[in-house]
């Protein structure tokens, strides 16, 4: 078998969000060239605390009654994103099933709660009467692959369905999935990404460990001090590169490490980002100075940018512009690395360098080349992004521009 | 890559704290080791990462692989699924303060972490789930990262105890698989093919497809039980729905 320490690039065919910017990637588009915050006090639910959230505030479509089992919040807002004509997925699929065959094509969604508010609210039914409700159903709505499932029943597909959940690292590696599925050609077309909705757990178990910003949150900034978390469903259709789509963007690698550390602390030198970011560019066969723009992981907690400053300037030093949007959109955790792996296409597509919402004063000590607001009118051609979650999970995406791109 | 390439088995382990369970397969297993776990590591995990830990332990250590750069993937139908019930027990007490331990440790992938830090193993970790295709989706995650890198990889399956007013029979007993499989075939118990779906040519064992609707670890066993008979066999990998199959050969 002959082997090389490179990955096959794949093609990306459509891709598409829904987060607190709204709906489909010109909303997310415009946030990002105004670098505005999307983010706003919580009204889906009581919380006995103050701060600021990324919530997705859309009507969302309803699912169809044959497939009411899956009927979740965060089945809801993957469906929004499926949905959306503009951006297409759901074309795309379907132009997928025609060329290989529904048996042919895989769905790979990350997220770290999965249908988990719904459960909440279940228990409360279920401390009071010691019994579920009866449209509890755990599996359908609540197990870490039940939006997978809805995804794959919805679109009528028949090739390996399943979830990744590694918490904030769970969608980008949900994309490396989907590249290996492809390139070892167990699939041709696959449906990767990530959906995670707000929910009293994550908000009140990130307030126990004094992680939540009352505020918007200021990534990188000297006076950050915490997250906002918030709630997205980002997809992307992933296929074989062929002549017809070869002008279309792509995934060259996605580079995956563990910290071997801490549950919820990241190692203090940064070693497992360090080597994530390694393990791309070397599955890439590109060098650091290939680099046109970073999507930081920046969730604005003391020592997490603090960290992958460290990480990020042993590894591509202090020339390549980085910036972190979760000021804008929130911490959308187990969607992160799909959400911010679109945001570094959008960057690829408007040839524009992202902003740091929330940024006013650059933290002393930092090294790498942090970008405060939008910079118009960049000649990108290949784009990196950082996830890092609990457990000492560690993905770093790097994407490219199609051929023919001047 | 060619649907003739194969990928080697090393060791496979199967841990359950009632080996009864198992008694009709003829299958030996261990019980859960907390020996195996530093007294730091021990005291913050659940039943189920230890359970986890314990046949991934001796799997690695039976096929002598270096586990500090050993990548891993671990499956799981419902993870932590005790951590989570006690914390969902909390939610609706709106002052109630969540434990931080608990709440990182409520994670699918706590296992997985919990691994790396007791291997200090900087390696790639995940954690999938895919209900009843979790061994099966496993066992493709597995085969298809051996397939584009040389080298030895992790594979675990597991699940504990259940609440039984979650999703019934599922998680009746706690029961976990592990394998080490790797692209090197010197000392292999055995080889596999990629797992692709097939029509049944036969009917399933009942006995075994039932066990794993409550028992989800379970389904490793047909594949356990080929390896040692050295049977070749054509192994069905998940109960029920489109049948995931893998052909097993001795070496």
């Amino acid at each position: 078998m002959e082997k090389s320490n490179c990955l096959k690039p794949i093609a990306i065919s459509a891709y598409s969000a829904v987060s607190a910017c709204g709906l489909g990637n010109a909303t997310l588009l415009a946030a990002l060239l105004s670098n505005t915050s999307h983010l706003a006090p919580l009204t889906l639910f009581e919380l006995a605390f103050p701060t600021q959230v990324g919530e997705i505030k859309l009507p969302l479509p309803g699912i169809a009654s044959a497939l009411e089992i899956y009927d979740s919040r965060n089945s809801q807002v993957a469906l929004a994103a499926l949905n959306n004509p503009e951006d297409g997925i759901r074309q795309a699929v379907e132009q997928a099933k025609k060329r290989y065959g529904h048996e042919r094509i895989g769905v790979v969604i990350g997220t770290s709660t999965s249908g988990l508010y719904e459960t909440e609210s279940a228990y409360g039914v279920f401390l009071e009467t010691h019994k579920m409700p009866d449209d509890f159903h755990f599996v359908t709505k609540h197990a870490y692959q039940a939006t997978a499932r809805f995804l794959q029943q919805e679109l009528g597909l028949a090739g390996p369905c399943y979830a990744i959940s590694t918490a904030c690292s769970s969608s980008a590696k949900a994309i490396a999935t989907g590249q290996r599925l492809i390139a070892g050609g167990v699939c041709d077309a696959v449906l990767v990404g990530g959906a995670d909705t707000l929910c009293r757990l994550t908000l009140r178990g990130f307030k126990s460990l004094d992680l939540i910003a009352e505020q918007a949150c200021r990534p990188m900034d000297r006076e950050r001090n915490g997250i906002n978390i918030g709630e997205a469903a980002a997809l992307l259709v992933l296929e074989k590169i062929t002549p017809e789509n070869a002008h279309l963007p792509r995934v060259l690698s996605v580079g995956e490490s563990s910290d071997a550390h801490h549950m919820s602390t990241p190692h203090p030198e940064g070693f497992g980002a360090a080597l994530a970011m390694e393990n791309a560019l070397t599955l890439a066969g590109i060098k650091a100075t290939d680099v046109d723009y970073l999507n930081l992981h920046a969730t604005a907690t003391r020592i997490n940018d603090q960290v992958e400053n460290t990480a990020v300037y042993s590894v591509l030093g202090d020339q390549v512009p980085c910036s972190g949007t979760k000021g804008i959109t929130g911490h959308t955790l187990g969607a992160a690395g799909a959400l911010e792996t679109i945001i570094a296409l959008l960057a690829l597509k408007q040839q524009f360098i992202p902003g740091t919402a929330g940024l006013r004063q650059l933290e002393a000590d930092c090294r790498c080349h942090v970008i405060a607001d939008p910079k118009l009118n960049q000649k990108l051609k290949i784009a990196m992004s950082n996830s890092f979650g609990f457990g000492g999970n560690n993905a770093c995406v790097i994407v490219a521009r199609g051929e023919g791109h001047a | 890559m060619h649907e003739s390439a194969r990928i080697y088995i090393k060791s496979a382990v199967m841990c359950c704290p009632e080996p009864e369970l198992l008694a009709s397969f003829n299958m030996p297993c261990l019980n859960v080791d907390n020996n195996l776990i530093p007294a730091a590591i021990r005291r913050r995990t659940s039943m189920t990462t230890r359970m986890a830990i314990t046949a991934a332990t001796k799997a690695c250590q039976q096929a002598g692989v270096n586990t500090a750069l050993l990548p891993s993937v671990f499956a799981s139908l419902g993870g932590e699924i005790q951590v989570t019930d006690a914390l969902c027990r909390l939610l609706p007490l709106a002052e109630a303060l969540l434990s931080p331990t608990q709440f990182h440790n409520s994670v699918h992938n706590t296992t997985a972490g919990y691994w790396g830090i007791l291997n200090q193993c900087q390696a790639a970790s995940t954690a999938i789930a895919a209900v009843d295709d979790t061994f099966a989706m496993g066992l493709l995650e597995a085969y298809t990262q051996l397939q584009l890198a040389h080298g030895d990889l992790l594979l675990v399956c597991y699940d504990e105890l259940w609440p039984q007013y979650l999703a019934p029979p599922i998680g009746q007993a706690a029961c976990a698989c592990a394998l080490v499989l790797s692209t090197d075939r010197q000392q292999a118990l055995g080889s596999i093919s990629v797992p692709r779906i097939k029509p049944i040519a036969s009917p399933l064992d009942e006995h075994w497809s039932a066990l794993v609707d409550a028992v989800p670890a379970v389904a490793a066993l047909p594949l356990l039980c080929a390896i040692n008979t050295q049977q070749p066999a054509v192994i069905p990998l998940n109960p029920k729905g489109n049948i995931w199959f893998t052909e097993f050969e001795s070496c």
